[in-house]
């Protein structure tokens, strides 16, 4: 199957690869699964969030908290930090369907940085500002998980979202997205629950997110709160738009250019990639609002 | 055939003493980090240079490899693995105190000898058990250790702590707090100036109510610390200011013109010390430009790590290891007769009497009024 | 009860700023409907702009200020050319032209940050540091009162009321809807300008107080709403007076009192995202 065949090409990459290399892959990988998720909610369901990586940084703290300062098992820990992660969207969801478009946008802005307030603030449990290291991932089946082999286990991880995510797109609960994206009062005349399917995208994203941070707690094995910040919201909102949002493909191009670009970019314009980022995004809206994606369909006809 | 074997050799061994040493550098060139890391960084070059002028070590130029982190967290670690893997003997590093704990998990595993001559967040060298990684850098505990100090021949019973929201600036506090409760002094007022505040009138209007004798600054971002200066004249409060080594960076010389005239801080750098004079000297020669005392932290590091090589006798990182553990060097920054030391096996190597307390005379950096922590 | 009076000019200079930042704003989205975040981005270049002229050129206050919002107003105006016209013309939906301003606010930012050294740049007081909160004060006191006239009064005022209300009607009326626009966007970039030239003499010009300004503002105007020019102003007092009040009197550690305006912002948004005034029927 082509799954398969994905699985192994990916994952095999990272055993050719140097360590330096190996690391700058497995990050990429952690944002093309960012990305998709981020592609869902926004390009397939129309809702402006910024609160992803705030997820991304709850699933991680979660794991490193529960595995290392409560000492839960690890497939307990895995589950319980899903948990939390729904817990939080549903709270933060389902009071926000009753707002529109950029508001949703803003409450989760608001959250993402009272997000970061708390992790500064959580003293001993979150390790405050200097956040929490001098952790490793614990063996499985006693196999101590190392260098390509954690690799792997991110490429598994990431086609796993993408297939859950795939499937959700291709079922009916895509197309209410869809209907939910480009014409809300339609789509509520046709019968879809318009508040409970943004519910549900939100919280599902966001618990994706929150998996793909359990992943990111062992890939330096530090985390503290600089990681998690609003700088990175805006990129993922970037990447997904540059490369063409409402496709997978689209969001999975945008994440890689987006993210390689700097170090392409380092030795000619030095630090202001940034500035790079914003012509771009610029110039897709104006000139080709489909994205990258919508240049690679152009021209592959 | 017999003079090509010659010109072989001779081209083999020349290309083996051309080899340099590699050095790598991970600063900060974009972010919240650049006003200091920019000034370090030139340091190191300035003195990666003149170590090459005077005919490098043991016999080899040293090559700097300079990566910029730029001011992302999760770039730092893997910039320590490039530079492992481009064969860097040793790495110093120069941005953030987070960056720096983020490259030793890298520096632990590859066995490569890392050190920070600036950072001072005292979790560095105890937060992780690395033994390939030093810090120079002043620690926050000396630094209020020496401030204390000072303060302590005006018996304050009853003082203020002021800081901001970066990790910097509560760590900073973390530590003053620590130090002060230690010392039975009570801390009759703890503030926190947000990023982005418009205003510290709030503030310092809990604070005067407080009614302290002293108030220590630990804040290190530069507008909310001038926001704290305005509403410090604003509200006519008299009480003296001592700050941690951030106000010893230069651009309080220039945005806070006005507000800082008396404000004690502690700083690394004694102008009147004899290296420290001959560096000015040699840095305006060279470059033409004036010095500031950041400039300084870098060069150290460059030397210190340099000295250690020389006296390993070889690039072997183990043996740079040992060698760098039995340090003991005099460099530009520190108190006049300091030396850079690494005790029983401890890896941080500022002396803690190594800090000096300066006062601002109307707007510039003025003379040494204290010492150490006695 | 001295501290209280203190307290609550230095909240009312703090909430003219906000309120200012909301006006600039509301200008935009009345007759557009689109929520422009560059605002914060703006504040800070005339900030630079006041660096510039005022410190580096020690021109007089007043023909420094003069000139950075004349600047200003071009700067709204290319902004409104480059990134919303075209969306406009070709019909796009409105959260184009907001994300194509996400992409104006980045590159601002960052043409700022390469033209200038990265510490914070000094800019001048007009008169004393003690009196600045006066003038801060009187300035919006002016701004409010001439746009809340123009609004009100002039027909220039109604025909953006009248775009405001509904766009078709008003083209079909004979209201130039682009010109309408371009003033807006012009006239949003000064007064977020301004803002930003009253307030950095005491926070400094420095590359990363757009954001900051551009949250703060933002939650302003969702709490005044965005009907009547006077809720941007009411807006940026409450929440400021929220603010300080709660750092000062509150028995809560600091560290936690920043998170009150994002709370606000949430509740507001939650429970009343129209904002506390209405507009006018």
């Amino acid at each position: 199957m082509r799954w398969l065949a994905a699985f192994v090409a990916l994952a095999a990459a990272a055993f050719f690869l140097g360590d330096y290399h190996n690391d700058v892959y497995r990050k990429m990988l952690l944002w093309v699964m960012l990305a998709l998720g981020y592609n869902f909610l926004f390009g397939i369901c129309g809702q402006i969030a910024f609160s992803h990586f705030a997820f991304y940084g709850i699933g991680a703290y979660s794991a490193v908290i529960l595995l290392f300062q409560l000492n839960v098992p690890l497939p307990l820990a895995i589950l319980l930090g899903v948990a939390v992660c729904v817990v939080v969207a549903l709270a933060v969801a389902i009071p926000s369907t009753r707002l529109e478009g950029f508001y949703l946008a803003l409450a989760t802005l608001a959250l993402a940085q009272l997000f970061v307030v708390v992790l500064n603030e959580g003293g001993a449990v979150t390790g405050g500002t200097g956040g929490i290291a001098n952790y490793r991932l614990p063996p499985i089946f006693g196999f101590q998980l190392r260098g390509p082999w954690y690799t792997a286990v991110i490429v598994f991880v990431l086609l796993m979202t993408l297939w859950i995510l795939i499937k959700l797109d291709r079922s009916w609960f895509g197309r209410a997205c869809r209907a939910v994206r480009d014409n809300p009062e339609a789509a509520a005349a046709m019968g879809i629950d318009v508040a409970r399917t943004k519910v549900i995208a939100f919280t599902v994203t966001s618990a994706l997110a929150g998996v793909a941070g359990m992943t990111y707690a062992f890939v330096d094995n530090t985390v503290n709160p600089p990681i998690f910040g609003l700088d990175n919201a805006f990129l993922l909102l970037f990447m997904v738009i540059v490369g063409g949002s409402g496709r997978h493909a689209g969001a999975a191009i945008g994440a890689v250019l987006l993210f390689l670009l700097p170090f392409w970019l380092s030795p000619l314009v030095g630090h202001h990639h940034v500035l790079v980022f914003g012509v771009l995004m610029l110039a897709a809206i104006l000139l080709q609002p489909k994205g990258l994606i919508g240049l690679w369909d152009r021209y592959s006809r | 055939m017999r003079f090509l074997g010659l010109v072989a050799c001779l081209l083999f061994a020349g290309s083996a003493f051309s080899q340099t040493i590699k050095i790598g550098v991970i600063t900060d060139r974009v972010g919240v980090s650049k006003p200091y890391s920019e000034p370090a960084t030139e340091g190191v070059i300035f003195g990666a240079s003149e170590i090459n002028r005077r005919g490098g070590v043991l016999g080899r130029n040293i090559e700097l490899l300079i990566e910029d982190d730029q001011s992302r967290p999760d770039i730092s670690a893997a910039l320590a693995r490039k530079l492992v893997d481009q064969g860097a003997v040793f790495i110093l590093s120069v941005s953030l105190s987070p960056a720096t704990q983020q490259q030793q998990t890298v520096t632990m595993e590859a066995k490569t000898p890392q050190m920070t001559p600036m950072n001072s967040a005292d979790y560095l060298t105890t937060q992780l058990q690395n033994p390939y990684f030093w810090q120079t850098g002043p620690l926050g505990s000396t630094q209020i250790a020496t401030l204390l100090a000072h303060a302590r021949s005006k018996n304050f019973r009853r003082v203020a702590l002021i800081t901001d929201n970066s990790e910097l600036g509560q760590a900073i506090a973390k530590a003053f707090r620590g130090t002060l409760e230690k010392a039975g002094i009570q801390i009759v007022a703890d503030e926190v100036v947000a990023r982005g505040a418009t205003t510290a009138t709030p503030q310092m209007q809990k604070i005067r109510a407080a009614n302290p004798e002293a108030m220590f600054l630990a804040g290190v971002l530069t507008a909310e610390n001038v926001l704290i200066f305005r509403a410090y004249k604003e509200l006519g409060v008299k009480f003296p200011i001592h700050s941690s080594y951030n106000l010893s960076v230069p651009i309080y010389e220039t945005v806070a013109k006005g507000l800082i005239d008396g404000i004690t801080f502690v700083d690394a750098y004694d102008p009147d010390k004899p290296e420290a004079k001959a560096f000015e000297a040699a840095y305006k020669k060279a470059t033409g430009k004036d010095s500031v005392n950041l400039h300084g932290y870098g060069y150290d590091g460059i030397m210190l790590v340099a000295d250690a090589i020389r006296r390993a006798g070889s690039t072997d990182k183990e043996k740079i290891r040992e060698a760098m553990q039995q340090t003991s060097y005099a460099g530009v920054m520190g108190a006049k007769g300091m030396k850079y030391s690494f005790p029983e096996g401890k890896r941080a190597g500022y002396d803690p009497n190594g800090m000096v307390v300066r006062v601002y005379e109307k707007d510039k950096q003025g003379r040494v009024v204290h010492v150490g922590q006695k | 009860m001295r501290d209280f009076l203190e307290l609550a000019v230095s909240a009312t200079a703090s909430g003219c700023v906000y309120g200012l930042i909301a006006l600039a704003y509301l200008l935009m989205i009345r007759p557009t409907g689109i929520i422009n975040f560059a605002v914060g981005e703006w504040a800070m270049v005339a900030a630079f702009g006041g660096y510039v002229f005022l410190t580096k050129y020690e021109l007089h206050y007043l023909l420094g200020m003069g000139i950075v919002l004349a600047f200003m107003l071009v700067v709204g105006w290319v902004s409104e050319r480059i990134a919303v016209r075209p969306l406009v013309e070709k019909g796009t939906a409105i959260l184009a032209p907001i994300l194509a301003l996400l992409g104006v606010l980045v590159i601002t930012r960052e043409i700022i940050s390469i033209s200038f050294p990265p510490d914070p740049l000094p800019v001048p007081y007009p008169f004393e540091l003690q009196h600045q909160k006066y003038f801060i004060i009187g300035v919006t006191a002016v701004v409010f009162l001439g746009f809340w006239a123009f609004f009100e009064k002039t027909l220039w005022g109604k025909s953006f009321e009248a775009v405001a209300l509904n766009r078709r009607a008003a083209a079909l009326m004979g209201i130039n809807l682009s010109r309408v626009t371009a003033f807006s966007f012009a006239g949003g970039a000064a007064v977020a300008g301004l803002g930003g030239l009253l307030v950095s003499p005491n926070i400094s010009a420095h590359y990363l107080m757009g954001v900051p300004l551009a949250i703060q503002g933002f939650t302003a105007l969702v709490i005044g709403g965005v009907g009547r020019v006077e809720g941007a102003l009411i807006g940026g007092l409450l929440l400021a007076f929220a603010e300080q009040l709660t750092i000062r009197y509150a028995p809560i550690p600091s560290g936690f009192a920043q998170g009150v305006p994002l709370l606000f912002l949430m509740i507001f948004l939650i429970v009343r995202p129209t904002g506390l005034l209405r507009a006018r029927a």
